[in-house]
C-alpha cells in the first residue's frame, strides 16, 4: 500500500513537472495495436537538415518535433513543442515557451538549446536545408535567441503572418552539435539510412525500430513522448507504425484489398469501384469516401508573356484572349475523362480544401465556345482561312503550341480536351507532351534578352495551406512569376496594373497578423487572379480516402480533408481489435 | 589459349572507358539535372537552388565531373548518391542481391522445365501435347511481364479470399512478422502440389518406359519437388524450442527468413520465368529437330542404338550448345534484374531503384548500375566464349 502511494505521488510529481500537449481525438482510444500504410518510395535519409522529399519527411515528422503547426480541426496555428507564445513589438517579436519536462527518447531534455541549435543549422547557407526559406524574410534574416532554458525568442525584420507556423524539425543538439562544429559535411553524414535505427533519437510520438531497404520502415511508440489524450493517458496509442514500400499504385491497391494496409487513397474511379465491390461483397471490412475532398495540387495553363514573337506576346497579354481561353475549358469533360468523374473545377489560386482562405465568390468564365469566339472576334479574329483556322485582318492565324509533362496522364488528357475544344472554334492548338525537366527549363530560364521559348504550358504546383508561402509565384520579382518572368529575380520589363495589385496584396497578406483581415486580403487576391487569369486553372483531382474499419480515432466523413487526411492526429489513432 | 584469354582481357579496358563515357554523356544529354525539379517548388529561392548545385558539383564542366567519377571508380568507389547522400554501393548493393534471388531462381526454373519440354516436343512433334506446349509458349511470350505481374497479384488476392488463408503473398519480398507456427500450414498447402507433380512425372515415366523412351529428368524434377515440400513440412520441427509463434522479420532465424523470401519469390519467379521459358522451349525444340535430322543420328539409329542413347547422348549434347554459350549473358542479366515485374510486385530489386534514380536524375546511381552491368557483360562474354570452346570441339582459339 505504501509502495502504491509513493508510486502515485511520483506519478503526480511527474505530471506536475511535464507540461504535456493534450491531443483531442475523435473518440476515446486504447493503447496497443499496429498501423500499416504503404509508401510509393523509400525514405532517403533520417537527417532533417538533408531531407527534401516527402518520402523522408513523412517519416521524420513521426520522430522529430516542430515548434508549432496547424490545428487539424480549425487550421489555425497550434502549439507542438511550444506550449504557448506571445506576440510583442507590433508583431516583430514572438516569444515561444516550450513544454518543460519534454524529453528525447534517450532521456535528455528537449529545451531551448535544441531549438536554437536547429534554427541555426537550418538557416546556415552551407547546410542548405530545405527549411532555409523559413529563416529569411525578403533577404533579411529572422533572428532566433535563447531567453532561458524553456523560452526562445524570434525577431522578425517586419511583421510576418506565418510567424506562428514554425514547421521546421527540431533535432537533438547533443547529437548533431558536435558534428556541426566539426564541419557541415559531418553534420550531413549523420543519420543516413545506414545508421542503426537505435541511434536515431526521437522527440516525437514514435521512434525508429527497424528499416529494411526497399521493404519497410518500422517505428514503435516513443515512451518518452510529451503528449497525452484528454483523459490524461499517454499517447500515441499505437504500439507500431509500419510503412511498407510499394512502388506501384495497383500493387498498393492490392495490398489494401487484401487487408494488409490500413489506409489507401484511391487515385481514380476505377480504384474506388474495386474497393467498393469488395466491401459490398463482404470480403473487406473497410470504408471508402469517394470525392470526400479535393487534393491541394493544381493544374493550370500559363501563357508566355515574354515571347520572342511580338504578335504572340501582345496576344497573350490581352485579358480578352485569356478569358476566351478560359471559356474553352470544358471542365465537366475534364473531370469525366481525365479524372474519371471524381474531382472539382477550380477557378482561383487558393486550393479548395484551404477553408481558412478559399472563396467560391470569384468570376467564373464557364465553358462557352460562343463567348470565346465572340471575345476573339473583338480581338480581330473574325474570319476563318481555307483550312478553317481563325485569322485576323492581316491574315495571321490564331495558333499556339501547348506542352505538358510527359507521363502525367491527367494533364495529358486535360490538354487534349482543351485542344479539341479550341480547334472546334478555329483556334489552332498544337499539343505535345515533353520531358518534365525540359518543361521546367522553358518555364524558368529566360534568355539574356528576357524572352522565353514556349507559347503555353499546362503544369501544376503542389498547393500549400499558407498562401504567404507562394509569394515566389505571385510577387513581381518571384522566380516563379511564370507568366511574366523577370531575369535573375528582377521585376519583369513590362508589367500590367493587376500584377502590381497582386504583388501589393501578397506583401500585405504576408505582413498582416489579424486573421480576419488576412482572409479579406486573400479573398481579394483570388478575385483579381480569377478576373485577369495570369494563370488559367483547370480541375482539381479528388481525394478518395479509404480505411479499414479496425481503425479508431479517425475523422467522420464530413471532417475528412486532404490537408490533414483521415485522422486529426496520428497520436489518437488506435486499433479497435 | 592463354594468350587468347590475356588478349581478350586487355581488350576490355578501352571498351570499359568507351562504354562508361558514352553512358555518362547520354545521361547528361537529358535536359535538367538533379536540382531541376526543385525549381518548381514555390518555397525555394534562386540562391538556395544555386547553392545546392554547387554543393553537389553539378555546376562543374562535364569533363571534370566525368574525370572525378572515373578516378573514384578506379579506386573502387562508385560515387555519392545525390538523393541518398551516401555511397552508391550502399544504395544498390542490397538491391542487386535481391534481384539475383529472382533471376537465379527464374533461370533454374527455365532451364529445368524448358529443356525437357523442348526435347519432348521435338521428339513428338505435331502431336497434341506438342501443340499445347506451342500455344502456351506463344501465350507466355505475348503477355507483357508487368501485366502478368498484376494479374498474379489479383490472382493471389482472389486465391487467399477463396481459401481464407494466406496462400500467396501480395507483393513484397518479406513479411513484417514471420508466423513460425504457420509453416506447417504452408507445407500442407504445398504438399498436394508436390504430390500432383510427382504423379504427373511418374505417369510420364511409366508411359515412356513402356515405349522404351527415357524420362529420367522428369522423375528427378518430381522427386525434388516432393523432397522440398517434405522438408518444408519438417521445418517447424527444426525450429528451436524457445521460439515464439511470431517474430519480426529482422529477428527471425535464418531458415525462417530464407523460406519467407522464397515464398514471396514464388509468384514473381513464375511471372519472370514464363516469357523466358516460352522462348527457350521453342529454341530447344528447333535445335533438337535440327540435330535429329542430321546424318549421324540416322547412322546411330541405323546401327540399332537404343533410342534413349540416340536422343540423350548424341542429339541433346549437340543441341544444347547454344544454351551453354548463353550462360555468359546470364551474368549481366543477374544484375539487370527482372524488370518492371519488380515494380508491380513490389520486389525491392534493381529496376525500381534504377527508375527512381532516372526520374530523380541521380547520376551516380545510374552510372553505378551501368558500370557494374557493363563489367559483368564483358566478363560474361569472355566466359561464354571460353565455355563454347570447351564444349564445341569445332571451335579452337589459338
Amino acid at each position: 500500500m505504501k509502495k502504491l502511494l509513493i508510486l502515485g505521488m511520483l506519478a503526480l510529481a511527474g505530471l506536475a513537472l511535464a507540461q504535456p500537449k493534450v491531443f483531442k481525438g475523435t473518440e476515446p482510444g486504447r493503447a496497443g495495436g499496429a498501423y500499416r500504410i504503404t509508401a510509393i518510395s523509400d525514405p532517403r535519409t533520417w537527417n532533417p537538415f538533408v531531407a527534401r522529399e516527402t518520402s523522408s519527411t513523412d517519416i521524420i515528422s513521426l520522430f522529430l518535433p516542430t515548434l508549432t503547426g496547424y490545428s487539424p480541426y480549425t487550421q489555425a496555428p497550434e502549439g507542438n513543442l511550444a506550449k504557448s507564445w506571445e506576440v510583442r513589438n507590433n508583431g516583430l517579436t514572438v516569444i515561444f515557451r516550450l513544454r518543460e519536462g519534454a524529453r528525447w527518447s534517450d532521456g535528455q531534455a528537449i529545451d531551448a538549446d535544441d531549438v536554437i541549435f536547429s534554427a541555426t543549422v537550418h538557416a546556415d547557407q552551407r547546410v542548405n536545408s530545405n527549411a532555409r526559406s523559413s529563416f529569411i524574410l525578403d533577404g533579411q534574416p529572422i533572428r532566433w535567441t535563447k531567453v532561458d532554458q524553456y523560452t526562445v525568442r524570434a525577431d522578425f525584420p517586419k511583421p510576418y503572418a506565418p510567424a506562428l507556423i514554425q514547421g521546421w524539425y527540431i533535432a537533438p543538439e547533443h547529437i548533431f552539435g558536435p558534428a556541426y562544429r566539426a564541419g557541415v559535411q559531418q553534420l550531413q553524414a549523420l543519420w543516413n539510412l545506414d545508421t542503426p535505427p537505435a541511434q536515431v533519437v526521437s522527440g516525437g510520438p514514435f521512434k525508429l525500430d527497424s528499416y529494411v531497404k526497399g521493404e519497410r520502415v518500422v517505428l514503435v511508440r516513443n515512451p518518452n513522448y510529451w503528449g497525452v489524450d484528454d483523459r490524461n493517458n499517454p499517447v500515441a496509442y499505437l504500439e507500431r507504425y509500419t510503412v511498407q514500400v510499394v512502388p506501384d499504385l495497383n500493387a498498393q491497391l492490392a495490398r489494401f484489398l487484401a487487408g494488409e494496409a490500413d489506409t489507401f487513397a484511391a487515385a481514380n474511379a476505377d480504384q474506388v469501384a474495386q474497393v467498393l465491390e469488395r466491401i459490398r461483397g463482404n470480403r473487406l471490412r473497410a470504408e471508402i469516401f469517394p470525392n470526400a475532398d479535393v487534393t491541394l495540387g493544381t493544374n493550370f495553363i500559363v501563357f508566355n508573356w515574354n515571347h520572342k514573337d511580338p504578335f504572340k506576346e501582345s496576344l497573350f497579354r490581352q485579358v480578352k484572349f485569356r478569358r476566351a481561353m478560359a471559356h474553352l475549358m470544358d471542365k465537366k469533360s475534364m473531370i469525366e475523362v481525365a479524372l474519371g468523374g471524381l474531382g472539382q473545377p477550380q477557378w482561383s489560386p487558393i486550393s479548395i480544401p484551404n477553408k481558412a482562405f478559399f472563396t467560391d465568390d470569384v468570376v467564373k468564365y464557364e465553358f462557352s465556345p460562343q463567348k470565346a469566339a465572340q471575345l476573339l472576334a473583338e480581338l480581330g479574329f473574325r474570319s476563318k482561312n481555307r483550312d478553317g483556322w481563325l485569322v485576323n485582318a492581316q491574315g495571321k492565324v490564331l495558333e499556339f503550341n501547348l506542352v505538358t509533362n510527359q507521363g502525367n496522364n491527367v494533364r495529358e488528357r486535360i490538354a487534349q480536351i482543351f485542344r479539341d475544344e479550341a480547334r472546334k472554334i478555329g483556334v489552332k492548338v498544337e499539343y505535345r507532351p515533353i520531358d518534365f525537366n525540359e518543361l521546367v527549363r522553358q518555364l524558368t530560364s529566360p534568355a539574356a534578352d528576357g524572352t522565353r521559348d514556349f507559347d503555353a504550358i499546362l503544369i501544376g504546383l503542389t498547393g500549400g495551406i499558407e498562401p504567404a508561402f507562394s509569394r515566389n509565384v505571385w510577387e513581381l520579382n518571384g522566380p516563379l512569376h511564370m507568366w511574366n518572368l523577370g531575369i535573375g529575380g528582377k521585376n519583369p520589363a513590362k508589367v500590367e496594373a493587376f500584377e502590381v495589385l497582386i504583388d501589393t496584396l501578397m506583401k500585405r497578406g504576408a505582413t498582416t497578423l489579424d486573421q480576419a483581415q488576412r482572409r479579406q486580403i486573400y479573398v481579394q487576391f483570388q478575385k483579381v487572379v480569377a478576373e485577369n487569369l495570369p494563370i488559367i486553372y483547370t480541375v482539381a483531382p479528388a481525394y478518395n480516402p479509404a480505411r479499414l474499419t479496425r481503425l479508431g480515432g479517425m475523422f467522420p466523413k464530413e471532417q475528412i480533408n486532404s490537408i490533414t487526411g483521415q485522422a486529426p492526429y496520428i497520436e489518437t489513432v488506435f486499433a479497435k481489435e | 589459349m592463354f594468350a587468347y584469354v590475356v588478349r581478350r582481357l586487355l581488350q576490355l579496358i578501352p571498351t570499359f572507358f568507351g562504354a562508361t563515357l558514352l553512358a555518362f554523356l547520354v545521361i547528361q544529354l537529358a535536359p535538367g539535372d538533379f536540382v531541376t525539379r526543385l525549381e518548381l517548388d514555390p518555397t525555394q529561392t534562386r540562391e538556395s537552388i544555386a547553392n545546392l548545385r554547387q554543393q553537389l558539383g553539378l555546376d562543374q564542366p562535364l569533363p571534370v565531373q566525368y574525370a572525378k567519377w572515373l578516378s573514384g571508380i578506379l579506386q573502387g568507389y562508385l560515387g555519392l548518391s545525390l538523393s541518398y547522400k551516401t555511397d552508391v554501393w550502399n544504395v544498390i548493393g542490397q538491391r542487386i542481391l535481391n534481384s539475383m534471388v529472382l533471376v537465379v531462381l527464374a533461370t533454374l526454373m527455365i532451364y529445368l522445365i524448358a529443356i525437357p519440354i523442348g526435347v519432348y516436343s521435338a521428339i513428338r512433334k505435331y502431336t497434341w501435347p506438342d501443340r499445347t506446349f506451342t500455344v502456351l509458349a506463344f501465350l507466355g511470350l505475348a503477355i507483357p511481364n508487368f501485366f502478368f505481374g498484376l494479374i498474379m497479384l489479383f490472382l493471389a488476392v482472389w486465391l487467399n479470399d477463396l481459401t481464407n488463408m494466406r496462400i500467396l503473398p501480395i507483393g513484397g519480398m518479406t513479411t513484417e512478422f514471420i508466423h513460425l507456427g504457420n509453416l506447417t500450414r504452408a507445407a500442407q498447402i504445398l504438399f498436394p502440389f508436390a504430390l500432383l507433380g510427382t504423379l504427373v512425372f511418374a505417369g510420364l515415366f511409366w508411359q515412356r518406359s513402356r515405349r522404351g523412351q527415357a524420362a529420367t529428368f522428369g522423375i528427378w524434377v518430381g522427386l525434388v519437388l516432393f523432397g522440398m515440400s517434405t522438408l518444408l513440412m519438417l521445418a517447424p520441427l527444426i525450429q528451436g524450442p524457445g521460439l515464439p509463434e511470431r517474430l519480426p522479420y529482422t529477428e527471425s532465424p535464418l531458415w525462417a527468413r530464407a523460406t519467407n523470401v522464397l515464398w514471396h519469390a514464388f509468384p514473381v519467379v513464375i511471372v519472370v520465368g514464363t516469357s523466358g521459358l516460352a522462348g527457350l522451349m521453342r529454341v530447344m525444340r528447333g535445335q533438337m529437330l535440327d540435330v535429329l535430322s542430321q546424318d549421324y543420328i540416322r547412322t546411330a539409329r541405323a546401327k540399332g542404338l537404343n533410342e534413349r542413347v540416340v536422343i540423350y547422348k548424341h542429339a541433346l549434347r549437340n543441341a544444347v550448345i547454344p544454351f551453354i554459350a548463353g550462360i555468359g549473358g546470364l551474368l549481366p542479366g543477374l544484375i539487370g534484374g527482372a524488370g518492371l515485374v519488380e515494380v508491380t510486385m513490389a520486389w525491392p530489386g534493381i529496376t525500381p531503384a534504377l527508375l527512381e534514380a532516372i526520374s530523380a536524375i541521380d547520376i551516380y546511381v545510374i552510372m553505378g548500375l551501368i558500370t557494374i552491368t557493363t563489367v559483368l557483360l564483358m566478363i560474361g562474354n569472355v566466359v561464354s566464349d571460353l565455355l563454347l570452346a570447351w564444349v564445341d570441339p569445332r571451335i579452337r582459339y589459338s
